[in-house]
């Protein structure tokens, strides 16, 4: 939603042609439609207003603001925009932009704005994915949040086609999969271990992954 | 500083008993001046009172002895005057204004609270001071202080006959105005004759110590300080400014010393309580040194600036060195700082600072760091190049230079390293061109010191690197050089211009006048027919019609082709030139607003983008390498200059543009594998693997870096 959001202390309110909608019309709109998993992107002024009310299992909320008293017109509309459009937001090089990479990139994009612009930030954009109400502005494991969001692909500008997988191929795929899976462990234990140590096995790693990505592409 | 010469102009009040006592510290004799203001706490009325308590020091006592003085009615334009002169002391300019404004109101012809008005008006350098004074000399003719002002005002001007004729005028009046003597003492001594046949006492000489100060002879201004503490150590805004001068010149420990001593004494005026905060910050800065230059980076940004600013320092040095023919005499230090009110700190109570950007102190450059104000607002690499031309200029005159000279001289520098540099026409300097406010060569200094209109330092900026533009141009660039020989030779502008240009001063300022009417007269004649197509051309571009937006924009285009601030006309013809998909014509609009000296970063990025879109990589190259100079703080800048060097063969400055991505952007995928195919090209392998190996570990998906990684493990 791009647009002017108020805030009257009790209501947040989306400005509409005619009667404005609420933030309780709206969640009530969105809780009919009849989808798994849902993202609602608010990128209008005081729209940290709505996340209570809009924050529901499997939703991610997005909100450009952290409360409704942020009233400026906020640049992370913007930024978002970009996120669609600029390969740099694809932070994991997957082929797929996230929700979860999406909100990092316009997080840092806007903060990066204000700052060099020596402008006071009067916008600190928010996200849950939880159904509660104590959005984030840095979700991460730790504080139980963007586990939803980094699973919900909102951009593939490769195509990803899964066609004609041969047994062989199949067998590499898995190969694939588990040396990924290693990586992913051996990340877990980078505190435990020298940085010689971790530098020699990471590399033998992704040698091994870009090795059998080679011989998958072949 | 500026405190000094009111406490002492404050001495000779108007016969009043605590004169004596002032009288006795200004000829040094401390003993006898603390037991005389002593006395006078025993004294019946609360002004007298209050007069001996502010003589000892104990400024709140005094305070309130001023408040109870004013209570009891008597003499009401006295106490309110005397008392702002308090407040004036104690660094309080908004109560001493307001009391001194009181006191014209109970008595509007009472001139000591013209007096004080004027006093506070010269610390900020503004032009009211001259016409306060002259009024309090209105209402009393006989008011010698004024007379001292005015000297003092003058010799700030870089008047020194009219400084000598009023400090002479006040020594008619009175022997006792050592504020004069001090002037002319100071005339001598700027003059190099340290033999002085005035005689002067401790206040005397930092008196001295602030011409030095405000002439750039920072080591001169230390010494004189030094001088007026070694007779009277407690003299705290003269070792306050001796603390800041001391850390102008890079001697930080010394400065915090002196500025300890000032706050823990209670003197916490501005200046120091400023300048102990910044000494605080000194942790958060790293020093870096290169055989000719100590450049002090702040650490956050260290990495990311270093390569920069050390490769102009550098090309700065070499052409320098070869254009005055001489070498630094020492390490040059360069101070960069992240946040301006840090720089700004190091300028305090210098004159026409407004706006600055740079400031050098001898053979130390402090400035903006390009982080320091929003992007777009000013070319770091000139400003450095502007700053060490006055290090240069202020080594080879002995600091025997006046302002107009050397920032012309540097405005000037700029502009022959860069064509795009230097200070442009801007709107500003047309319309003073348009009124006919430029000063004649021998009063430039004067468009710095103290500007007489709003925007007159910014158009004496720009009049003096005009001037010595003209002068490289007619007489070459011996002639400047022959003039920087002269001040150094304690010639003045008159003697320089003469010897080295062969014509008087008058002379030259016709010839100059003629030849910048010549240079910038189409613009001034068609400025007003500018403005009036600029607003139409905007105007009809909103309104959607693009053709008429198009058809304003050039028919105005030739009238003020230096335009390239805000909404420029280059910028409106290139976006309706892309809205018509004429790209080529695009790139033709924003390549010469870049060549004028445009700065906006937006449109910058635009050009490059389009350069590259129409296959003109080696424009898009020098594009992005501009666009370093104005705002390096963009990653995407770096990360596309580091693939259009690599593409052109340069794998060195791709690794320097890798790294400046990596410096902003510190775990972004691209940064590590731009800057690993850069290491590659250099055929540096075991580094690239590292950067290739950060890009994988963050992104082990990354098929261009699995496909880097395979090459560089064969």
């Amino acid at each position: 939603m791009i647009g002017h959001g108020t805030f009257d202390g009790t209501d947040y309110k989306i400005n509409l042609p005619g009667p404005d909608m609420t933030a309780t019309e709206l969640a009530e709109l969105l809780n009919k439609i009849p989808a798994q998993r849902q993202l609602v992107v608010n990128m209008t002024s005081a729209s940290g207003a709505s996340i209570a009310t809009l924050a529901k299992k499997d939703r991610i909320v997005i909100a450009s603001t952290k409360s409704g008293t942020e009233k400026n017109a906020p640049v992370f509309a913007r930024y978002w925009v970009d996120a669609l459009r600029d390969p740099a937001a694809d932070a994991d090089k997957n082929g797929t932009v996230t929700a979860l990479e999406a909100f990092r990139y316009t997080e840092r994009k806007t903060a990066s704005y204000f700052e060099a612009e020596k402008l006071l930030a009067t916008e600190h954009a928010l996200l849950t994915d939880t159904a509660k109400a104590n959005a984030v502005r840095d979700p991460k494991p730790d504080n139980g949040q963007g586990i939803l969001a980094a699973a919900f692909p909102i951009l593939r500008p490769q195509t990803q086609v899964a066609s004609n997988v041969t047994p062989e191929k199949q067998k590499m795929l898995t190969r694939k999969q588990d040396i990924e899976a290693k990586i992913d462990r051996l990340k877990y234990q980078k505190a435990a271990l020298s940085e010689d140590e971790y530098k020699q096995q990471l590399t033998a790693l992704l040698l091994e992954l870009a090795r059998t990505q080679a011989e998958i592409d072949r | 500083m500026r405190l000094l010469l009111v406490v002492a102009l404050a001495a000779c009040a108007w016969g009043a008993p605590w004169d004596d006592c002032r009288e006795l510290r200004y000829h040094g004799k401390l003993a006898e001046a603390k037991a005389c203001f002593s006395k006078l706490t025993s004294q019946g009325d609360a002004l007298t009172l209050a007069e001996g308590l502010w003589g000892l020091g104990q400024y709140q006592e005094a305070n309130v002895a001023f408040r109870a003085a004013e209570k009891s009615r008597a003499n009401p334009a006295v106490v309110k005057t005397e008392w702002g002169n308090l407040f004036l002391e104690r660094y309080q300019p908004g109560d001493a204004a307001k009391l001194f404004e009181e006191a014209i109101e109970v008595d509007p012809q009472y001139a000591r609270a013209y007096l004080g008005l004027a006093r506070l008006a010269a610390i900020g350098f503004d032009k009211r001071a001259i016409d306060l004074a002259n009024k309090a000399l209105g209402q009393d003719p006989k008011l010698y202080e004024a007379h001292e002002l005015l000297a003092y005002l003058a010799l700030e001007d870089n008047e020194p006959r009219t400084a000598s004729d009023e400090a002479h005028k006040a020594l008619d009046i009175s022997e006792n105005a050592l504020n004069g003597t001090a002037v002319l003492a100071s005339i001598d001594w700027l003059n190099g004759k340290t033999d002085t046949q005035w005689k002067v006492f401790a206040e005397g000489y930092a008196v001295g110590a602030h011409f030095f100060e405000i002439n750039r002879r920072y080591e001169e201004a230390i010494a004189s300080y030094r001088k007026a503490l070694s007779l009277d150590e407690g003299l705290w805004s003269a070792r306050s400014q001796l603390g800041v001068n001391l850390m102008r010149l890079g001697r930080p420990e010394e400065a915090k010393q002196e500025l300890e001593r000032c706050y823990n004494a209670g003197f916490r005026d501005a200046e120091t309580v400023n300048s102990l905060r910044l000494l605080d910050t000194i942790g958060d800065f790293e020093t870096v040194r290169t055989t000719a230059a100590e450049v002090v980076l702040n650490k956050k940004e260290a990495a990311l600036l270093r390569p920069y600013v050390e490769t102009e320092v550098q090309h700065a040095m070499a052409t320098y060195d070869r254009k005055y023919q001489m070498k630094l005499p020492g390490l040059l230090r360069l101070e960069v700082y992240p946040n301006h009110e840090d720089f700004a700190v190091r300028t305090i109570g210098l004159p026409g600072i407004g706006g600055l950007l740079g400031v050098t102190f001898g053979m130390v450059v402090a400035m903006d760091s390009p982080s320091a104000r929003p992007p777009g607002e000013f070319n770091w690499a000139s400003t450095l190049w502007h700053e060490m031309s006055h290090v240069y200029v202020l080594t080879a005159t002995h600091h025997l230079v006046p302002r107009w000279f050397t920032e012309g001289l540097a405005v000037h520098e700029e502009g022959a390293a860069q064509a795009d540099w230097g200070d442009r026409l801007t709107p500003e300097i047309v319309a003073a061109l348009q009124k006919k406010q430029l000063l004649s060569v021998l009063q430039l200094d004067r468009g710095f010191v103290r500007p007489q209109y709003p925007t007159q330092v910014l158009v004496s900026y720009y009049q003096a690197g005009q001037i010595c533009d003209f002068i490289a141009q007619k007489w070459g660039d011996a002639a400047l050089l022959g003039m920087i020989h002269s001040y150094a030779s304690r010639k003045s502008t008159a003697e320089a211009i003469e010897d080295n240009l062969h014509e008087n001063a008058d002379a030259f300022d016709k010839e100059f006048n003629t030849w910048l009417e010549a240079k910038t007269g189409n613009t001034v004649q068609h400025f007003d027919e500018w403005k009036r197509g600029m607003k139409a051309a905007y105007q009809a571009s909103e309104k959607g019609n693009k053709d008429e937006a198009a058809r304003q924009a050039q028919a105005i285009k030739k009238f003020y082709p230096d335009y390239v601030g805000l909404d420029s006309g280059y910028e409106l013809l290139a976006d309706i030139a892309v809205s018509r998909g004429d790209k080529a014509a695009a790139v033709r609009e924003l390549e010469a607003y870049r060549d004028v000296g445009g700065k906006n970063p937006g449109t910058l990025k635009k050009l490059a983008h389009l350069e590259q879109e129409t296959s003109n990589p080696k424009q898009a190259q020098a594009t992005l390498a501009k666009l370093n100079n104005v705002y390096p703080l963009d990653a995407d800048l770096h990360r596309q200059l580091t693939g259009l060097l690599l593409a052109a063969g340069d794998a060195n400055g791709a690794i320097r543009e890798g790294k400046a991505a990596l410096a902003l952007d510190g775990d972004a995928v691209e940064s590590h594998y731009e800057l690993a195919k850069a290491l590659h090209a250099a055929h540096r392998p075991k580094e690239a693997k590292d950067q290739v190996v950060l890009a994988l570990e963050a992104a082990p998906d990354f098929k261009p870096a699995q496909q880097l990684l395979l090459e560089l493990s064969q």
